[in-house]
């Protein structure tokens, strides 16, 4: 696990959750708790369809092939967008492209923001499968593909390290943080 | 953000009979890009950031403090909006020709910038997505968050 899951966790697994975690009936979805606000638990059911495809009719083969952002079309015709997968700051449509213009299963949290609604996917699986939820860690196995393993994918990113090179951590370059006390 | 104008009858409309045809539409499996529409023109000034940190509220997620980790969560595809003095979130679905909104290092180098864009400005069940015409302005990063919050999430 991460550290920035651990740190999410730490929020997350508050007295109250746990117990109600340790009290609620099996069900078929399992979606962790993470602490967020306005986070609802649900399995979402639709089709995976790329945002702008979907919205303004600008398609790209493959859903963009990760390079999209991606959601779920319901039956009832309400568009989630999905936000996130389980890997550290990295998102889930590596984890969907692969089930472009199919119909799916998806464990996660509905996250009803007043500001945005997203959805952030723990496990996907095509629709009807009695299969377990498979976890959303596709662009960990891609990245890691591209680059090998690393602890932390994000501080060895070659594209993250190059513009942070560029910027400084702070976005401004030749800004530096003042040295910790 | 300004020059919205999305009352007009037709949209309340649309917005009425949208459900109802999207579900007759996905029955008879026409569901996608049948269901496009033209947004509102509008012009949004904010600051650039990625969705999961603004919404997860697990740190600062605003200005120079978040710089660092704003560039890991785009390049990690995490979507990306920009935020308004109200605190709205518009969802970048394309800048200019580009329509890569996940994992774009073009957009990735834009994280905490304040910047004002033109674009189409679409409402979908609980999300503003916006497709960037131009940056009208880019300021870079000029809200400095840094000396109160650090460097997050870390510290480094």
């Amino acid at each position: 696990m991460g550290t920035f899951s651990a740190l999410i966790l730490r929020s997350a697994a508050g007295l109250g959750v746990a117990a109600l975690a340790a009290l609620a009936p099996a069900v078929a979805q399992a979606a962790e708790p993470w602490g967020i606000p306005h986070e609802k638990p649900v399995v979402l059911k639709g089709r995976v369809v790329e945002a702008l495809c979907h919205l303004k009719g600008v398609c790209a083969p493959d859903c963009g092939a990760g390079k999209r952002q991606l959601g779920i079309l319901e039956a009832d015709g309400r568009f989630r967008l999905v936000g996130k997968g389980q890997v550290d700051f990295a998102g889930a449509a590596p984890d969907l492209a692969g089930f472009c213009g199919r119909e799916v299963e998806a464990d996660g949290l509905l996250i009803e923001n007043p500001a945005i609604t997203l959805f952030f996917a723990q496990g996907v699986r095509e629709a009807g499968s009695t299969a377990p939820f498979t976890p959303t860690e596709r662009f960990k196995t891609q990245w890691e593909a591209r680059n090998g393993a690393a602890p932390e994918w994000w501080r060895a990113d070659p594209e993250s390290n190059a513009i942070i090179a560029e910027t400084g951590p702070l976005g401004i370059k030749g800004l530096v943080p003042k040295p910790k006390p | 953000m300004t020059g919205l104008s999305q009352t007009r009858p037709s949209l309340a409309l649309w917005r009425r009979l949208r459900a109802p045809i999207a579900a007759v539409l996905l029955a008879l499996g026409l569901a996608g890009p049948a269901l496009a529409q033209d947004g509102a023109r509008v012009r949004i000034t904010g600051e650039i950031a990625d969705s999961w940190c603004t919404v997860s509220g697990l740190m600062f997620a605003k200005g120079s403090a978040h710089h660092q980790c704003a560039v890991w969560c785009a390049l990690g595809g995490i979507p990306v909006a920009i935020r308004d003095a109200d605190g709205a979130l518009y969802l970048i679905l394309r800048i200019g020709d580009d329509s890569d909104s996940a994992a774009n290092p073009r957009i990735a180098r834009l994280m905490a910038h304040e910047v004002t864009v033109d674009g189409e400005l679409l409402e979908r069940d609980g999300v503003k997505y916006l497709l960037v015409d131009q940056i009208a302005d880019d300021k870079g990063v000029i809200n400095l968050t840094h000396d109160e919050h650090g460097i997050q999430p870390f510290g480094n």
